[in-house]
């Protein structure tokens, strides 16, 4: 990658991380950086090594070989230190269900050693962002997977940690709620610049958060960096869609192909799916089909977003590898 | 949109914890496991059951029935005690002797049972259990000490198993003694040899307890699992209590001090072993 930031830039650095169970490797030398106030999808089908990627960078399970600083400490050495100055949201959520939902955030925040005032008052204004202040004393063990996830949400962030390990944090909730807690995760980044590490299996939602992207396959890291990155990595062109109303017939599509710089088209419901050589090739295609008398209603330029790109590196490892261009337009 | 950052309690840096915020971490554990097993119907009713069975029905229903058969002879049964052992109840007057031998002796090995049952139903809840609440990685991911954690989960056993025996204990004292009152008009328990048992024994059986399932927990995925696991171990533990305990009380003092250091040490060496297999390492690993 070109960007080298100096060493206080970083929230997370890793440098051939490996940890083997004795059912085999999980993690297998993992180098990367995070920059502080960044989000940062870690994404792999299950079992690819990201909770075991958490787990060592919050000091919970050792390193075999390699090292990582979080927050600028290092995890084995000082993991009460980092684990302070994170917080964490396990996908099963992780909440005592003969507890109250406030009994497990005071719990929490005594364990960190928040004062007791600060820390009734911050699980309240939590718990209330999040929509379960009205289920605040009732135990857990009646709440649903949405309700649970939103109360230990709110736990990982009672203490406003710098760097924030999320675990799927939207399973289970319902569309509201989900666009709630996205949008706060999004703020928690950009507006108080805490570095967010998040593990999802929607790729949308992590499309929309992540400034940057890494991909696990059996605990190695297949991929890193930004989605156009990535896809710039993948695919030469611009993918862009045509509305023409209606599906371009073959004389359309071939007076678009005679357009230098366009590499495929493919029809579509209401017009064609373009592969071009980059976006100022657009215009010119928009040009040709005026000048030949075609209704042209939009010329979209396409970008590859995280989910296209984590698909194609999905399909790529399946798959031999494809001819050049191939897939693009997908 | 965004919520103000809570100020964070003194000491909150790079600076070591001090020792108080340690053991406020440690006490905040211990309460909140006690929380919820207070709540835990499945924990809490063989916890009390028990002991009011062992403890005050039984001497109850045996003593009423000892001291309105006074008459009956137990000098066939203690003839056949060790020369001297059986001293302390034939010295008595003869209506005494049955109500003696059996709330002051043969019901005293039942007694073990309660703070070796309850420290290890309380100690399977507190390792095993939050693997099985899958409560357990949540746990390791706070800034607490391994160390910290393995302490605060002993004492949520260890404490209660001692106050339920030593609760218990005294509701024993007060039954026997009253139902034995008609017979004997005067207190007969607690002996010196049953104040060994519940200060220094019942502690050490209960710390024996807490050593096996701290061993067992760590192969068990559930609280239910461990008990399993742990009855396999402390099953026979019970019957070596039941079937040495009324001798022990029929032993001498120091005698008596002997066995219950030798308990300790058992128990130490177990809960040692556990301790340094207690790491959030191997813990994590086997979530």
């Amino acid at each position: 990658m070109a960007w080298q930031p100096s060493a206080g830039e970083l929230a997370i650095e890793t440098r051939g991380l490996t940890r083997t169970f004795p059912s085999g490797r999980a993690v297998d030398d993992l180098t990367f950086d995070v920059r502080r106030g960044e989000v940062l999808a870690l994404l792999g089908p299950n079992g690819a090594g990201k909770t075991t990627t958490i787990r060592m960078l919050n000091g919970v399970l050792a390193p075999d070989a390699g090292t990582a600083r979080v927050a600028g400490l290092d995890p084995v050495a000082a993991g009460d230190e980092v684990r302070r100055r994170t917080g964490v949201l396990t996908e099963n959520a992780g909440l005592d269900e003969r507890l109250t939902a406030r009994e497990n955030l005071a719990f929490a925040a005594r364990i960190r050693g928040l004062p007791t005032g600060v820390a009734a008052e911050r699980a309240g204004v939590l718990l209330e962002r999040f929509g379960m202040a009205a289920d605040a004393d009732r135990q857990v063990t009646g709440f649903s997977t949405g309700q649970r996830k939103r109360v230990a949400l709110a736990r990982a962030l009672l203490h406003d940690p710098e760097v924030l390990f999320l675990d799927e944090p939207t399973s289970g909730l319902d569309p509201a709620a989900t666009r709630d807690v996205v949008a706060h995760i999004g703020a928690l980044a950009s507006e108080h610049g805490r570095t967010v590490i998040l593990c999802t299996h929607f790729l949308g939602e992590a499309g929309k958060l992540a400034d940057r992207m890494a991909v696990l396959h059996h605990g190695r890291l297949e991929a890193f960096g930004t989605p156009e990155d990535l896809a710039a990595d993948l695919w030469s062109g611009l993918a862009a869609d045509l509305d023409l109303g209606t599906t371009a017939g073959p004389d359309v599509r071939a007076r678009i192909e005679r357009v230098a710089g366009v590499h495929e088209v493919h029809p579509t419901v209401d017009g064609a799916a373009l592969l071009v050589r980059d976006r100022e090739v657009l215009p010119e295609v928009v040009a040709a089909l005026v000048q030949a008398g075609v209704r042209v209603y939009a010329s979209t330029p396409r970008p590859p977003t995280l989910e296209d790109v984590y698909f194609e590196l999905e399909a790529r490892r399946a798959a031999p590898p494809p001819a050049p261009h191939e897939g693009a337009a997908a | 949109m965004s919520i103000a950052a809570p100020e964070l309690a003194p000491g909150l840096g790079t600076a070591p914890r001090r020792r108080r915020e340690r053991f406020d971490a440690i006490r905040a554990v211990v309460a909140k496991d006690l929380t919820a097993v207070r709540r835990s119907k499945a924990v809490v009713l063989p916890m009390l059951l028990v002991p009011v069975l062992l403890l005050i029905v039984l001497p109850l229903v045996i003593g009423l029935m000892a001291s309105n058969s006074p008459a009956v002879s137990v000098e066939d049964f203690l003839g056949r005690l060790p020369a001297g052992v059986a001293d302390p109840i034939t010295s008595l007057p003869r209506e005494e002797q049955m109500v003696v031998l059996i709330n002051g002796y043969l019901l005293a090995p039942l007694f073990l049972i309660v703070p070796l049952m309850i420290s290890a139903v309380l100690a399977a809840d507190a390792f095993a259990g939050e693997k099985e609440r899958k409560t357990l990685e949540s746990l390791l991911h706070l800034p607490m000490p391994d160390r910290d954690l393995f302490l605060a989960k002993l004492i949520t056993a260890f404490l209660p198993a001692l106050a339920v025996s030593w609760i218990g204990f005294l509701c024993f004292a007060t039954v026997a003694n009253t139902v034995a009152w008609p017979v004997m008009h005067r207190l007969f328990l607690p002996t010196k040899l049953w104040m060994v048992m519940i200060l220094w024994v019942a502690p050490a059986v209960a710390a024996l307890g807490l050593g096996v399932m701290v061993r067992v927990s760590a192969r068990a995925r559930t609280a239910q699992e461990a008990n399993q696991l742990g009855g396999a171990v402390i099953l026979p533990l019970i019957f070596l209590a039941m079937g040495q305990a009324t001798g022990l009380l029929l032993v001498d003092l120091p005698v008596a001090f002997a066995i219950g250091a030798g308990l300790w040490a058992l128990a130490l060496w177990l809960i040692a072993r556990g301790a340094r297999r207690f790491t959030r390492d191997s813990l994590a690993a086997k979530v």
